[in-house]
C-alpha cells in the first residue's frame, strides 16, 4: 500500500502570482490567461479575500461526493490521494456537479461531446513520483507536494512555531477529510471556506442512510402487498364457495318440497 | 379542395404544428450545435429544466398508474378497471418521454447504455436509472395486451394472453415496488446536495416527500386523460370512477400535506416561508396550487360531481406537482449556487415537442386500440358506410 499523498496550501505565504495556474494551463495546453472561476480550461484560480489569495483547487475528498453520485463509475479516488475522472465511462449526466458540496467540476458546455473537467492532482505524474505541475512552479512553496502524513506535521509545525496560523488544518477532517489541506492566518469562513453541510462526515453520508433503507422497504412492502393479496383472493374464493353452498343447499330443499 | 383543406386547419392543429416544428429546430440545435447553443445551463447550475420537467414531472406524473394497478390486481378493486389501462397507458408514455428526454440531458448520448454496464451501486442516479429500465419493461408487459389482442393471429394472441394472465399478479406486485422506489429516489437525488437545496426543500425525508406527491398528481393527471378521450373520443367511462378518484387524490394530498408541514417543522425551516425572498413566493405557489386550493376545491361534492370542476382542479394539482418539481430542481438551488437561471426556448420547446408527441400517442392508442370503454360501436369505415349503418340499426332492434 503506498503513502497517501496530499498537497499543502500556506494562505500566509502565497503571493497571488498565478504560477500554479499558469503552469497548470501549459501542461494541460490551455490558452494561458489568468481566468476568475474555475472552468474547464481552469482547473486551480487564485482568488482574492480583502489581503489575502486563496487557491481554489480540487480538495481531492477522501470519500468524494462526486465519486458516490456517478452512476458509472467514471469518478474514482485513487490510494495515492488523486480523485480521478475516466472520461471513457463518463455520460455526461453531471450528477457530479450537483453532489460536489465546494462546487468543483466543471463542464465542457461549448463541446459537442462535452466532458466534466476538474483537478486530477496530476495523476499520472504523481504515480510516476514526480509533483504537480502546480506545486513545482510555486515560487515561494506557499503549495507543497507531499506525503499526507508528513504534511500534517509540517502544518501543525508552522502552527505551533508561528502564532499568527489559525490553530486549524483545513480539510484534515472537513467533510471526512482529503489529500488537499490548508493552513491560513485568518480564520477560513473569513476566506470564503463556507460550512461544509456534514461537518466531519463525508458528504456521502447524506444519500447512504436513505439507501440502505431501500431494501428493508422493498420486503416490508412486498411482504404487505403479498398479504393483502392473499386476503383478497382468498375472500374471493370464500365467497365463492359460500355462493355456490347456497344453491346447492336451495337445490337440496327444492327437491325435498 | 381548398375548402376542404382549410376547413382541416383548426386553431389545435396550427399549435401543434408550431410545436413539432419549433421542437425540431430545437432538436436539431441541441445534437448539432450543442448544449452551449441549446440551453442557458451553466457550472453553476448544471441541472435545468430538462431534468426538472422532463424527468422530475415525467416520472412524477406517469406515478398513478402504480396505485390503480395495485388496487385492481392486488387489493381486487374491480371499480376502478374501466381506467386501468388508461393509466397504464399514460405510465408508458410518460416514461418513454422520459427516456427519450434522457438522450437530450446526458451530453454524451450515445453512451445513453453505460449504466446497464458500468455500475455503482452507491449512486442514487444509478438506482434511479435502473429502477427505471426495469420498470419500464414491467410497464410494457404490462400493456403489451392492448396491442397483442389486436393481431390476427388467433392462437398465437390465445396462448401468449394465457401465459400472460398467470404471471402478471407477480409482475405488477415488482412494478408497484420498483415505482415506489425510483419515486422516492428521484427526490433522493437532491439528498446529496445538503446546503445547496434551499431549506424549504431540503429535508433527510426528501425522497419520502418525492413519493407521496407523486401519487396525487400521477392520479389527477389520469383523471384528465380520462376525461378529455370522454369528451372527444368515442368513449364512455362511468363519471362516478372519476369522482371517487377526485376523493382519494384529496386523502392522498391531505396526507402529504401533514407530511409536508410536519417535515419543515421538523427541520426549523418552517420560518423560511414568512421571509421576503424568491423562495417564499415560490413556496407559497406551491402550497396554493398543491395543497390548500385542490383540498378545499375537492372538498365540495359540487366540484367532485361536476366534470369541468373536477377537471380544472385536476389540472391544478398537476400545476402543482410541476411547480413543486421545479422548485426542488431549479429555484431552490439558485441562491447558493449564485446564479439566475431561466431556460432557453429550445429546452422548453424541445421538451413540449416530447410531451405533444406522448399525448398524440395516447390519442391514438385510445382510437385504435381498446384503452377505454367504446361509447358505441366503432365508427364504420369510410366505404362500408351504409351496410354498417344498417347492420347498427338492425343491432339495436
Amino acid at each position: 500500500m503506498p503513502k497517501q499523498k496530499a498537497m499543502l496550501i500556506d494562505i500566509k505565504r502565497c503571493i497571488g502570482c498565478g504560477s500554479c495556474e499558469t503552469a497548470c494551463k501549459q501542461l494541460h495546453g490551455f490558452n494561458t490567461e489568468l481566468e476568475r472561476s474555475l472552468s474547464d480550461t481552469a482547473f486551480t484560480v487564485i482568488e482574492s479575500r480583502g489581503d489575502k489569495f486563496v487557491r481554489k483547487v480540487c480538495m481531492h475528498c477522501n470519500d468524494p461526493a462526486c465519486a458516490s453520485a456517478c452512476p458509472v463509475g467514471a469518478i474514482k479516488k485513487t490510494a495515492l490521494g488523486p480523485v480521478v475522472y475516466d472520461a471513457d465511462k463518463c455520460i455526461g449526466c453531471r450528477y457530479c456537479m450537483l453532489a460536489c458540496p465546494y462546487q468543483v467540476p466543471r463542464y465542457q458546455w461549448s463541446k459537442l461531446a462535452p466532458f466534466v473537467k476538474k483537478c486530477d492532482m496530476c495523476s499520472e505524474r504523481v504515480k510516476a513520483g514526480n509533483q504537480p505541475a502546480c506545486t513545482e512552479a510555486c515560487p515561494v512553496q506557499a503549495s507543497i507536494f507531499g506525503d499526507r502524513d508528513e504534511l500534517i506535521a509540517v502544518a501543525w509545525n508552522r502552527i505551533r512555531t508561528d502564532s499568527s496560523y489559525v490553530p486549524r488544518i483545513y480539510g484534515t477532517t472537513e467533510a471526512g477529510g482529503g489529500s488537499v489541506l490548508f493552513v491560513s492566518d485568518v480564520e477560513f469562513e473569513k476566506l470564503g471556506f463556507k460550512p461544509l453541510p456534514t461537518g466531519n462526515q463525508p458528504v456521502p453520508t447524506l444519500t447512504a442512510a436513505a439507501m440502505g433503507d431501500s431494501p428493508k422497504v422493498v420486503i416490508m412492502g412486498g411482504t404487505i402487498l403479498s398479504a393483502l393479496y392473499w386476503i383478497t383472493q382468498r375472500r374471493r374464493e370464500v365467497a365463492l364457495a359460500e355462493a355456490e353452498e347456497k344453491v346447492a343447499v336451495n337445490r337440496i330443499k327444492g327437491e325435498r318440497s | 379542395m381548398t375548402a376542404r383543406i382549410s376547413s382541416k386547419i383548426t386553431l389545435w392543429r396550427v399549435i401543434v404544428a408550431i410545436i413539432f416544428v419549433t421542437g425540431l429546430y430545437a432538436t436539431y440545435v441541441r445534437f448539432f450545435e450543442g448544449f452551449r447553443a441549446s440551453t442557458n445551463l451553466s457550472d453553476q447550475m448544471p441541472w435545468g429544466l430538462w431534468v426538472g420537467l422532463g424527468t422530475l414531472c415525467g416520472i412524477g406524473l406517469s406515478a398513478a398508474g402504480f396505485g390503480i394497478s395495485a388496487a385492481v390486481y392486488l387489493l381486487g378493486m374491480k371499480r376502478f378497471r374501466p381506467i386501468l389501462r388508461a393509466s397504464i397507458l399514460i405510465r408508458f408514455l410518460g416514461y418513454c418521454t422520459v427516456m427519450v428526454g434522457y438522450l437530450y440531458e446526458i451530453g454524451l448520448p450515445w453512451r445513453f447504455w453505460h449504466p446497464i454496464v458500468m455500475w455503482n451501486s452507491r449512486s442514487v442516479l444509478f438506482d434511479v436509472c435502473m429502477c427505471i429500465m426495469t420498470y419500464f419493461t414491467v410497464l410494457t408487459f404490462e400493456f403489451a395486451p392492448a396491442v397483442i389482442e389486436k393481431l390476427p393471429w388467433k392462437g398465437f394472441r390465445e396462448t401468449i394472453l394465457r401465459y400472460h394472465h398467470r404471471i402478471l399478479t407477480g409482475v405488477v406486485l415488482a412494478g408497484v415496488l420498483l415505482s415506489s422506489m425510483h419515486q422516492s429516489f428521484l427526490g433522493g437525488l437532491y439528498l446529496i446536495a445538503e446546503g445547496r437545496v434551499h431549506p424549504l426543500w431540503y429535508s433527510p425525508y426528501m425522497h419520502a416527500m418525492f413519493y407521496m406527491s407523486a401519487i396525487p398528481a400521477g392520479l389527477a393527471l389520469t383523471v384528465m386523460a380520462v376525461y378529455l378521450s370522454m369528451r372527444s373520443l368515442n368513449v364512455r367511462v362511468d363519471f362516478t370512477i372519476l369522482s371517487d378518484c377526485g376523493r382519494i387524490i384529496q386523502l392522498l394530498l391531505i396526507v402529504f400535506v401533514f407530511f409536508r408541514m410536519l417535515d419543515l417543522v421538523a427541520n426549523h425551516a418552517l420560518h423560511y416561508a414568512f421571509q421576503f425572498t424568491p423562495e417564499a413566493g415560490y413556496f407559497w405557489l406551491e402550497v396554493g396550487l398543491f395543497m390548500v386550493a385542490p383540498i378545499l376545491l375537492l372538498s365540495s361534492a359540487k366540484v367532485r360531481d361536476n366534470p369541468d370542476g373536477l377537471y380544472w382542479t385536476c389540472a391544478m394539482v398537476v400545476a402543482g406537482l410541476i411547480v413543486n418539481r421545479l422548485n426542488v430542481s431549479i429555484n431552490a438551488l439558485q441562491t447558493a449556487m449564485g446564479t439566475h437561471y431561466v431556460p432557453k426556448w429550445t429546452e422548453l420547446a424541445s421538451s413540449v415537442l416530447v410531451i405533444a408527441a406522448a399525448v398524440m400517442a395516447f390519442r391514438y392508442a385510445v382510437i385504435y386500440l381498446d384503452i377505454l370503454p367504446k361509447a358505441k360501436a366503432e365508427l364504420p369505415p369510410r366505404d362500408g358506410e351504409q351496410r354498417t349503418r344498417r347492420a347498427g340499426v338492425r343491432a339495436n332492434a
